[in-house]
């Protein structure tokens, strides 16, 4: 179940994030096999991580253009 | 103004008459009297004429007879003297005053003595406000049928102009409001000031020769004409036909700022922006710097605030997310299967031990019950066990061992072989068992009934069995029993049959 780094930045951040809420959903709901719990687990994780990225960039962009202009 | 019938002939003053000498020539020069003579008729020619102007000056020597009043054209600088009488004057134009404007019924008069032309009046009318606003209304009608006034034809103000042309009063109001406040809008604006009257006979002229100036300035592309607040006369030179023209055709927007608010001269409409007051001109001509700034910055703002807001909104979903118990502790999910797995394991215990124990004690049991019903007891009493070594049958006839058969005694421990003794004094076919070794009925094995097996350590009495059958039928009985003792009988003590194999088998192999 787990994507390979290879298609992980063509996930926009709206679909990381409708996808993290299906993981999370599904693991809440239980009656998963413990390797498809843990795998899961570890795509939100990673889901998590994306949507950590993306966030963080677009505020990295926004400080740097306030900077830019403060000048 | 059509020409009017010839009036009285007319008075040339003191001049004597003189013929008509011939055509003038250098050599033969007319006298002056000649020449103002023949200008005075010349000039009588023209006769009575209506005439339009303003009364540019007037002056009402009392002694005198007659008025003097210098008349202006409306537009042009030009002026003549005319002269009247009280009487007239009186009459038509009581309490005439400069700048009004008048219509006069006059004839030209060339005056010898000092040569001057003067027109003389027998009528004045004074045009009133009503006739001038009316004359008005018919010239804005005029020029609005000819499409001065066309919203099409009206040009856009530049955003921010590189120069602006100002026509106005000298040191007036309107200059200081337009001057001030156009710069505190915007400090860089670049201004072309041309002061000119704003009033009077000479407002128009000079209006139209600043319009001309900045109109071909090619660095000047807006020009306002501005003036403060005044009566209507005062205003006049602004509904000037003109002047109306003149804007119209101008090149570069003109912008007309003329009095207050509610006033609204005929440049007001031909103009390509009007602006209802010199300060509000102002404001039409450049944005204003601060509020620009003021604008952009508050973009900014909140160009800033809505993306920070979005930041935080989604940051927190993904926290939310992060942080809920599948997420933050998955260990949970793998803490709970362990102990699912540990349950499962002690019950699995549980359950073996359960097994184990019942198993064990299923062992116990039918081993006792083995042992119950194995002859070891029975041996252990002192009974033997005698059987034929060639076939493990059991003796329990001496028919069954024939004088000589080796035998096998088994003991509680331990078995002896034996050999079967012709018997000396028995019937041919008895066989005697050496005296020492007393042949014990058998007790296990074959025999049908097991019912009251002998609990180990009990004392041991023998059994009691079928009633007695007479030797033969017993021999009979037992022959055809023994040919088949290899079949199962009921066979309880499995372990005796075991023995009577492995003896065989060990016979086999020997």
């Amino acid at each position: 179940m787990t994507t390979d780094q290879k298609t992980q930045p063509k996930l926009s951040y709206e679909q990381a994030r409708e996808e993290l809420g299906r993981v999370v959903e599904r693991l809440e709901a239980g009656g998963t096999s413990l390797e498809e719990s843990l795998a899961l687990w570890e795509r939100g994780e990673e889901l998590a991580a994306v949507c950590q990225r993306w966030l963080d960039g677009a505020r990295a962009k926004l400080d740097a253009a306030r900077e830019a202009r403060s000048q | 103004m059509g020409v009017t019938q010839t009036g009285p002939p007319p008075t040339t003053g003191t001049a004597p008459r003189t013929g008509t000498p011939g055509a003038s020539t250098a050599d033969e020069p007319w006298p002056v009297r000649v020449v103002s003579q023949k200008v005075s008729a010349w000039i009588a020619k023209l006769g009575w004429v209506w005439v339009d102007g303003q009364v540019a000056q007037i002056s009402r020597r009392p002694g005198a007879g007659t008025v003097f009043i210098t008349l202006r054209d409306p537009a042009a600088e030009l002026s003549l003297t005319v002269t009247t009488s009280h009487e007239v004057l009186a009459v038509g134009a009581p309490d005439l005053s400069e700048g009004a404007r008048v219509v006069l019924h006059a004839k030209p008069e060339f005056y010898p003595a000092r040569g001057t032309l003067s027109l003389r009046a027998d009528e004045i009318r004074q045009v009133g406000l009503g006739e001038l606003l009316a004359r008005l209304e018919k010239l804005k009608r005029l020029l609005g049928a000819e499409g001065l006034f066309a919203r099409d034809r009206k040009r856009r103000l530049p955003f921010l102009p590189q120069r602006v042309g100002l026509i106005t009063g000298r040191a007036s109001a309107a200059e200081r409001d337009v001057l001030t406040n156009t710069r505190r809008r915007w400090p860089g604006v670049d201004f072309r000031v041309i002061n000119v009257a704003t009033q009077g006979l000479s407002a128009v002229p000079q209006i139209l020769d600043a319009l001309k100036i900045l109109d071909e300035d090619p660095g000047t592309d807006v020009i306002v004409i501005a003036r403060g607040g005044g009566s209507v006369e005062d205003l006049l030179p602004f509904s000037d036909e003109a002047l109306c023209r003149a804007v119209f055709a101008c090149r570069t927007p003109v912008v007309s700022a003329i009095g207050h608010e509610e006033d609204t001269p005929l440049l007001d409409y031909v103009a390509d922006v009007r602006a209802s007051t010199p300060t509000d001109a102002a404001k039409r001509l450049v944005p204003d710097l601060a509020e620009e700034q003021r604008l952009i910055s508050l973009a900014r703002h909140r160009l800033d605030r809505a993306v920070t807001n979005r930041l935080d909104r989604e940051s927190q979903r993904i926290e939310a997310w992060r942080s809920r118990p599948v997420m933050a502790r998955p260990h949970v999910m793998i803490d709970q299967r362990a102990s699912d797995v540990i349950s499962l394991r002690d019950r699995a215990e549980r359950t073996l031990g359960h097994r184990l124990g019942t198993a064990a004690n299923e062992l116990s049991h039918t081993l006792a019950r083995l042992r119950a019903l194995s002859p070891a007891a029975t041996l252990q009493r002192g009974y033997a066990i005698v059987q034929r070594t060639s076939d493990d049958h059991v003796v329990r006839a001496d028919s069954d061992a024939t004088p000589g058969t080796p035998l096998r005694i088994r003991l509680a421990s331990g078995t002896l072989p034996a050999v079967v003794t012709p018997d000396a004094d028995s019937a041919p076919g008895r066989s005697q068992v050496a005296p020492e070794a007393a042949v014990i009925p058998e007790t296990g094995g074959d025999t049908e009934d097991h019912s009251d097996a002998v609990p180990d350590g009990g004392t041991s009495a023998p059994r009691t069995r079928a009633p007695h059958k007479t030797p033969a039928a017993r021999t009979a009985a037992d022959r055809e029993k023994n040919t088949d003792d290899t079949a199962p009988a009921v066979d309880e003590t499995t372990p005796k049959r075991e023995r009577a194999k492995t003896a065989k088998s060990r016979k086999d192999s020997a």
